[in-house]
């Protein structure tokens, strides 16, 4: 019998308040690592967030929550007191990382710099994660999703050209820094585990979403052409959202599927046609080309279409709504979505883990209630009593 | 100072465009020695992204958008295809930690390089396929490009303006969103393997890796059964919150007020404090529901004022609001070029430029741009010389049989 492989002996504490902290421990929690997330004693800012189950606000059954809590553990403590910085720094000696997001500047006056941290544990990897950074003019600017969105040029990008550009669906700037974070704080756990080097991981949400400006950046760095201007659904005939019957239908097609393509719409012809014969001459007729593609797109139902677009290997997707997510065939047979019952939201559906291990499982396990692991944290491992624990909360430190 | 996290990480790269080069490039920063490997045949199609006449010469190594996302890597041309180069791979497999691909499903079983095979040359390596519908299902051989993912997602359908259609994201956004990713999983199995002693395969699929970033919606939806609809710049509890004109042509400012005491800050920043009293807008449900009129409000003042000036007092107030930077606003800006986010590359084909660095800062191990991004088969020499011993004729003979070569075929991505 071969040993599993686990990242059970991998501790993350979790001491941030947003999205993209919440994010990012989750994936670490979703295989298998040992999230606690230490909450203020009122609860995680995310709590707060709706929907909720049957439209009734409630600290259990935000969607935010449920989400990002999955496979945690939670404690409640406020940091913001010596009886709960006390406590913390024991728990800071078995942790691997920290995640933390709040302004530069603060966890230092908490004492809780890197500096400190390392001297608690040696090779500790300290998360950063802020809209700009830890230095730098402005470092301390305050922003929102949507604020921090537009900060990394790629709300530029997007809109109508003749609206104000549009903000991504959801929460995408937190996200981004939360995978971001996630990839970079396991690069760095690794190497900490590895050569016992510590390290303190500063991510800002701008950079990294600065970093993903497809060919836009690259052309304006190097040949100082803008070609940036945000166009709406449709850049070309064959790479935009096209209105179908009752739905929309997405093309992405490369040169080298324009035959399949052409054969997928049903106009063969179009592959011998001189106007469209290469991606030069197409371009030049796109105008011609893009009637074509309306017009074949206005009468397809887009799931049929679907279907016979991948059969023909062509790169033509219908939009998905939700509801389609959960009716898709794909993800049916892949069992991506997992049901979990809630003690207190009832059934609920999780969408499965980004990506599969073929070593390392994932968990499906529920979000923790507020301070659900209290005493298994603070008396079971660190060795409080039950009665101490009742001090601790009289004085609003758990 | 240490040695970079990744130092002595040994990557093939079969990736091409932007996912799988995406991962690569953020393991290349962090030390990994990326070997990218394309062939003459099948060559990375953002070496044909140039923006320049293609009558420029070796015009397939100035592209930006390549040379950008390729730095730090090292490349070489071989044919996996060819018997003889099907073989090197496996002698290259045999000293390397990870093998990262992004073709469709079936393509590395059918080349008999599936991760089995590998695995029994080099039971430490990693593997990493990213499909865009994973490996199995009836979907797994459909093929997904860029924007296709976020259509396959469901983000798409979120992301609109109030009453409008789905709308697409700026970017190919399931690329990055896929790279970090894999990037990330690498790391994870990098851990688990000095637990284990063994590599493993890792199976990401790039539409379900985009659903985890809208996850939220997901349990939503299995809460209430309602369908989200597309709100614009609006959030579902905050007003104001959008995006709004500055003066100048096609400049916007985008602002979130997030509580009571941001909204009271923000109407002193206007210079209407009596606003925070209006019963319109004294509380944060009125500001809701009258958010129309409220964003009339704030977008006559800020129509008056740049998007920096306009930004700088909302924030002296304390309100969340950034001007929505555009491309060459972000190759300019002060906070990114402070913290020394772009940095000078020398390319020995394209030339001096400057381009954005690694954007994981390591405080112990800064991470910089070392290398520019590869030539086509720049480092042949290397991988078949050095790492495989091959001799001087050996590596002719590669060339000669077009195993190996010094120019793609210019065809394949006309």
């Amino acid at each position: 019998m071969r040993e599993a492989a686990s990242l059970s002996d991998l501790c993350v504490l979790d001491l941030s308040t947003g999205i993209a902290g919440a994010f990012c421990t989750k994936l670490f929690a979703e295989f298998g690592a040992d999230v606690i997330t230490l909450e203020p004693p009122s609860g995680h800012p995310l709590r707060r967030n709706g929907p909720f189950a049957d439209d009734r606000p409630h600290p259990e059954t935000g969607a935010l929550w449920l989400y990002l809590g999955t496979n945690k553990r939670s404690a409640t403590l406020n940091i913001e007191t010596p009886s709960g910085l006390r406590l913390l720094s024991s728990v800071v000696e078995e942790a691997n990382i920290i995640v933390e997001d709040f302004a530069p500047g603060k966890i230092d006056g908490l004492g809780l710099s890197f500096n400190a941290l390392r001297r608690i544990k040696r090779r500790i990897v300290l998360v950063s994660i802020t809209p700009f950074g830890q230095t730098g003019p402005r470092a301390g600017w305050r922003a929102t999703n949507i604020t921090s969105f537009a900060s990394g040029g790629q709300m530029s990008l997007t809109g109508d050209p003749d609206r104000e550009p549009l903000v991504a669906g959801g929460y995408q700037a937190e996200y981004q820094a939360g995978l971001q974070a996630f990839a970079a704080a396991a690069v760095a756990a690794f190497n900490a585990d590895a050569l016992e080097v510590p390290q303190h991981v500063d991510i800002s949400a701008q950079e990294c979403m600065a970093s993903a400006l497809e060919l836009y950046l690259p052309w304006w760095a190097y040949l100082k052409r803008d070609i940036s201007k945000r166009r709406g659904n449709v850049l070309s005939a064959t790479v935009g959202v096209f209105p179908a019957n009752e739905g929309y239908l997405g093309l992405h097609i490369m040169p080298r599927n324009w035959p399949r393509f052409a054969k997928a719409i049903g106009s063969p012809e179009l592959i011998e046609d001189e106007r469209f014969k290469d991606a030069r001459s197409r371009l030049q007729n796109n105008d011609e080309l893009e009637a074509i593609v309306y017009e074949w797109a206005s009468r397809q139902d887009p799931r049929e279409a679907y279907q016979a677009a991948g059969a023909a290997r062509a790169p033509i997707a219908f939009v998905h709504t939700i509801r389609d997510l959960f009716e898709s065939e794909q993800l049916r047979s892949r069992d991506f979505f997992q049901r979990l019952e809630h003690p207190v939201s009832g059934e609920i559906t999780l969408p499965g883990p980004p990506f599969r291990m073929s070593e390392v499982q994932s968990r499906l396990g529920r979000v923790p209630l507020l301070g659900e692991h209290n005493e298994q944290l603070y008396c079971e491992e660190m060795g409080l009593s039950r009665r101490d624990l009742a001090r601790l909360r009289a004085a609003e430190v758990i | 100072m240490y040695r970079l996290p990744l130092h002595g990480i040994r990557v093939l790269d079969l990736t091409m465009a932007w996912a799988g080069p995406y991962a690569t490039r953020l393991l290349a920063d962090m030390g990994a020695e990326v070997i990218k490997i394309e062939s003459i045949d099948n060559w990375d199609v953002l070496r044909a992204l140039t923006g320049q006449p293609p009558d420029t010469e070796r015009v397939w190594d100035k592209s930006p958008y390549f040379n950008q996302t390729n730095r730090n890597k090292y490349g070489c041309s071989l044919d996996l295809s060819k018997p003889r180069g099907r073989e090197l791979f496996l002698c290259l497999a045999a000293q390397s930690d990870v093998v990262i691909e992004n073709f469709r499903a079936e393509v590395m079983d059918n080349l008999n390089l599936g991760y089995d095979m590998l695995c029994g040359v080099n039971d430490r390596l990693i593997m990493v396929s990213m499909p865009g519908h994973g490996k199995t299902g009836p979907e797994r051989d459909f093929v997904t490009y860029g924007t296709n993912v976020e259509q396959l997602a469901g983000l798409c359908h979120l992301t609109g303006y109030e009453g409008g259609p789905p709308h697409k994201t700026g970017i190919s956004y399931g690329d990055p969103i896929a790279g970090i990713s894999a990037a990330g999983a690498i790391a994870l199995a990098l851990w688990a393997r000095r637990r284990t002693g063994r590599g493993q395969y890792i199976e990401l699929a790039q539409r379900e890796n985009l659903i985890s970033l809208i996850g939220e919606v997901v349990v939503a939806f299995s809460l209430n059964h309602r369908e989200p609809s597309r709100r614009g710049n609006r959030h579902s509890s905050m007003a104001p919150h959008g995006c709004y004109p500055c003066s100048g042509e096609d400049e916007w400012i985008t602002i979130a007020c997030e509580n009571d005491a941001q909204f009271a800050a923000l109407c002193s920043a206007l210079d209407q404090p009596g606003l925070a009293r209006d019963i319109r807008f004294a509380d944060v449900v009125s500001r809701y529901r009258n958010q129309d009129e409220l964003d009339e409000i704030v977008a006559a003042w800020t129509a008056g004022r740049t998007k920096e000036d306009a930004a700088e007092s909302l924030q002296s107030a304390g309100v969340s609001a950034m001007p929505v930077l555009s491309v060459p606003e972000v190759f300019a800006d002060q906070r990114l070029r402070y913290r020394g986010f772009f940095e000078p590359v020398s390319h020995p084909i394209a030339g001096g430029w400057e381009i954005d660095g690694p954007h994981w800062r390591m405080s112990e191990s800064p991470a910089h741009i070392r290398l520019p991004a590869p030539t086509f088969s720049e480092h042949n020499r290397y991988v078949f010389g050095e790492l495989l011993g091959l001799s001087d004729d050996e590596i002719g003979q590669l060339d000669a049989d077009g195993i190996t070569g010094s120019a793609p075929n210019r065809a394949v991505h006309d």
